[in-house]
């Protein structure tokens, strides 16, 4: 049997500062439309999964990348809004783009 | 930002930037009213309403849901036709297939019709934008190839800026 890993993408998510629902609950959000927009199988096998950011109001998610076009549309059609600031093969290499980024900066614009 | 969301340009609502100084990444969207700093910046004349659909529109912002036969009447060659994002945010599955299958309706129009089709986040503050990589997700859904949307969007509003700053030279 061949040991095939599947290859995975992580996105840095920015969500609003001032929602009252804590990063478990914004990812069940993204799971759920997931699942209703492309079904329970699909959201199962996408294999979302939630990392903790240690950044502000930004969730790091998780996705099988053959499903990755498909979570990128759930997010962008999910309510609360989420915007994708950045998208890697690796969690490690997106905490450097993270914080590459100049997160205060967005945070001051968003208010 | 617009580099974070991988964009060469953002479009702006004419009341946000007033307060910004001019750069090459942003475009003023602006109803017909002159406003002063639309001679040094970028600007499009958009419209979300028939009746007032004239020459000066450069962008029609259209409901998929609306019916569309007075829209044909009325629209004319290269006016850009814009459906926002933010109106499927708050429809439920059901409805966004339907949206879907309009929006995809809205492209074929625009491609038969000589105008061009224009995909929006339809952000109101920073959280709402949505990515390059995103809209390339949602385009691929739709039916429609990310890099012959980028390259016509492009062109499309080369050609708006060009005329403008010919116009604004004579």
């Amino acid at each position: 049997m061949l040991n095939h890993r599947e290859k995975r993408r992580y996105l840095a998510i920015m969500y609003d500062d001032n929602t009252i629902l804590l990063p478990f609950q914004l990812h069940e959000k993204i799971a759920e439309r997931f699942k209703e927009l492309f079904g329970a199988i699909n959201c199962e096998l996408a294999m979302l999964k939630l990392y903790d950011s240690k950044f502000g109001n930004i969730l790091f998610v998780g996705c099988n990348l053959k499903y990755l076009d498909y979570l990128l549309v759930s997010l962008s059609m999910t309510q609360p809004s989420f915007t994708v600031v950045s998208l890697s093969g690796t969690i490690k290499r997106l905490r450097k783009n993270v914080s590459s980024l100049d997160i205060r900066n967005i945070k001051s614009i968003a208010k | 930002m617009s580099k974070i969301l991988d964009l060469d340009v953002i479009g702006i609502d004419s009341s946000y930037s007033t307060n910004m100084k001019p750069a090459e990444n942003i475009i003023s969207r602006m109803d017909k009213r002159q406003h002063p700093f639309s001679h040094y910046y970028p600007y499009l004349v958009v419209s979300d309403n028939v009746k007032t659909l004239d020459g000066k529109t450069d962008l029609f912002l259209i409901d998929p849901f609306q019916r569309k036969d007075a829209i044909k009447r009325k629209i004319k060659r290269g006016v850009g036709i814009e459906v926002s994002i933010a109106f499927s945010k708050k429809l439920d599955a059901s409805l966004v297939g339907k949206w879907l299958k309009e929006v995809k309706s809205i492209y074929e129009f625009c491609k038969s019709n000589n105008c061009q089709f224009v995909l929006s986040s339809g952000a109101t503050s920073v959280n709402e934008l949505v990515s390059a990589r995103s809209f390339e997700s949602l385009l691929k859904l739709i039916g429609i190839s990310p890099i012959n949307y980028w390259n016509e969007i492009s062109e499309w509003l080369y050609t708006k800026n060009k005329a403008r700053w010919v116009h604004a030279k004579s």
